[in-house]
């Protein structure tokens, strides 16, 4: 034997006298016999069949039948709850609210995220009781957010009081169908930034500092830095957050429960809410179910860019 | 040498840059300072002392305590402990089966790891709310509605904490793990007695991913837990916007309380968390 064994990319080992026997056993105790693998895996594999599998059978399963609570009896339906999903008008309103509400919130949470990290990242005094106020809202759960903020945006509440005193008129906020899903989205992003701020802090952090001493040999400015240095180097960072706020935002449904039900005249009525008061309210699981199925399908699409995102971490 | 990553390169820049960053500290921080305020307020006092702004709306006067007493000797006050309950066990239960897996991924070398940390990370990525109202009506149907194990399940197994605690433990040299096998510590032994504790970083981030989302989560207790004695914090809080009466006081007292433990432990352990996020998305 010449030299030891080389591990998948590593540098050789450095050479050395070793009998085979020692060899053979240094084998056996590196490798492990599948079995060992499994029982370790088991609890997760089967939380994975019950929690994620089994539900998403159930669904497509159900959204194939039409269940008549009268009755209390299933008929094969095929297709039909979708192709009447599909086609029906107040679907079609809840796709086009949700698709105007990501379209709004992605851009917006993630555009002021780069911002405040930006700024997080200047040497201002104080900065360390700036950047624990940025990130405390995230402790607030989704339910404090939207009750508490529902109570400001009454039409004698604290935002009204600020208006007034800046001079401008009483807005109605929520009891208006023009403004109702952007008050949502203020609510949400309320959270929100300081969230992915988080995750784009630790971005910067990560840009190594020697690029940008090259940078400034060449006698570059902020700006030009800015668009040549950071945002690509931030690139990975960036992807990760948009979708991963992408698929946070498709899931809302707090605000909208809590506050609107999705009204005025269906302004906010988003899919999670869709599905829940189909389900529930409305009692027509087999619908709920058809659009479960539906949003699932956007979902893994979204997810395994999310997937490939992580995977490209690692080495 | 200053480097040119800085927006404030001069004194006048520096001081817009200054009042910028702090406007914006105070623009996030300011709704919680209003929450804690109106939290003392008396009930009828808390839209009379915003409208119109005055100096009085930034001082609760006469400040109260009986929002507070309100809200902890009520129904609230079981449903804010059956929320901790509920999100200890799965902090713990689901700490110990995700580091389970992600020792079988990361240092058990098996034939086909790399495809099932696939499936196992890619499955757990489907966001739980997505499949919540088809699993409720599962649970429903195993006699899991209105109990501890229903509520704490879903909690169990995150796909984020996997990951990070795979990273972590594939990060640790696998000489040491060969030293201990030497030595004669089964793999269950090297898993208990070196990653574990070797992994404490980790841990405290994965374990803070899983903490977050049982404390917040919202659509899956509405849904499975609607028996008075097993409603969890965030449900309860709504309770108080009823649709004939409205507790304001309450609303806000139960907001501060509900917010007060996550805001603790994202101020000791941000450090953890956030090392946790670099490890994840943002690397490359």
């Amino acid at each position: 034997m010449t030299a030891g064994p080389t591990r998948s990319g590593g540098v050789p080992a450095p050479e050395r006298p070793r009998t085979g026997s020692f060899s053979r056993l240094r084998r056996n105790l590196r490798r492990s016999p599948a079995p060992q693998a499994l029982a370790f895996l088991a609890p997760a594999l089967l939380l994975m069949v019950v929690l994620r599998l089994a539900p998403m059978a159930g669904a497509v399963g159900d959204s194939l039948f039409h269940y008549s609570l009268s009755t209390q009896s299933r008929r094969w339906e095929g297709l039909g709850n979708y192709i009447y999903l599909l086609s029906s008008p107040e679907f079609r309103q809840v796709l086009a609210v949700t698709a105007l509400f990501l379209v709004i919130i992605v851009p917006v949470q993630v555009g002021l995220a780069l911002l405040v990290a930006t700024l997080l990242a200047e040497r201002t005094p104080g900065i360390g009781a700036v950047r624990t106020m940025v990130f405390l809202p995230v402790a607030a759960p989704a339910a404090v957010a939207a009750l508490t903020w529902g109570v400001a945006y009454q039409p004698k509440g604290v935002i009204n009081a600020v208006l007034g005193w800046l001079g401008l008129p009483d807005q109605p906020f929520l009891s208006s169908s023009d403004q109702a899903l952007l008050a949502i989205i203020v609510i949400m992003s309320w959270t929100g930034i300081g969230y992915w701020t988080m995750f784009l802090v630790a971005g910067l952090q990560d840009i190594p500092l020697e690029l940008y001493e090259a940078a400034a040999i060449d006698g570059a400015g902020w700006w030009a830095c800015f668009r040549r240095i950071t945002l690509p180097n931030l690139r990975k960072t960036l992807a990760f957050v948009v979708v991963a706020d992408t698929v946070s935002s498709v899931l809302s449904f707090v605000p909208v429960q809590a506050l609107t039900q999705g009204g005025p005249s269906g302004s906010t009525r988003l899919i999670m809410y869709d599905l829940y008061n189909r389900s529930f309210a409305l009692g027509d699981t087999s619908l709920g179910q058809a659009e479960v199925v539906l949003l699932l399908i956007c979902l893994i699409g979204v997810v395994a860019v999310q997937f490939r995102l992580l995977s490209r971490g690692e080495a | 040498m200053r480097l040119p990553n800085r927006i404030g390169s001069s004194g006048p820049r520096r001081l817009v840059v200054a009042v910028a960053t702090w406007a914006v500290g105070l623009a996030f921080a300011a709704p919680l300072l209003w929450i804690l305020i109106n939290s003392l307020r008396r009930n009828d006092q808390i839209f009379t002392s915003t409208y119109p702004l005055s100096w009085r709306s930034f001082l609760p006067q006469p400040a109260t305590w009986a929002n507070y007493e309100l809200v902890l000797t009520g129904q609230f006050g079981r449903s804010v402990l059956n929320s901790l309950l509920v999100t200890v066990i799965a902090i713990v239960v689901g700490l110990f089966i995700s580091a389970l897996a992600a020792y079988a991924l990361a240092v058990l070398r098996f034939r086909g790891a790399s495809f099932v940390f696939s499936v196992v990370v890619l499955g757990f990525l489907i966001p739980f709310d997505a499949v919540a109202v088809p699993l409720s009506n599962l649970f429903r149907s195993w006699g899991l509605a209105n109990t501890y194990s229903g509520l704490i399940l879903p909690g169990l197994a995150s796909g984020f904490a996997i990951f990070i605690l795979r990273q972590f433990f594939a990060a640790i040299p696998y000489e040491l793990t060969e030293a201990a096998r030497l030595d004669g510590l089964g793999w269950w032994g090297v898993f208990w007695r070196i990653h574990l504790p070797l992994s404490r970083p980790a841990l405290i981030g994965a374990g803070f991913t899983i903490f977050l989302f049982e404390w917040d989560s919202y659509l899956w207790p509405l849904l499975i837990a609607t028996d008075p004695s097993m409603v969890l914090g965030p449900i309860a809080l709504t309770a108080f916007n009823g649709q004939y009466k409205v507790e304001f006081g309450a609303i806000f007292a139960g907001s501060v309380l509900l917010t007060a433990v996550p805001m603790v432990l994202l101020l000791f352990f941000q450090r953890y968390f956030t090392a946790s996020l670099t490890t994840t998305g943002s690397k490359g």
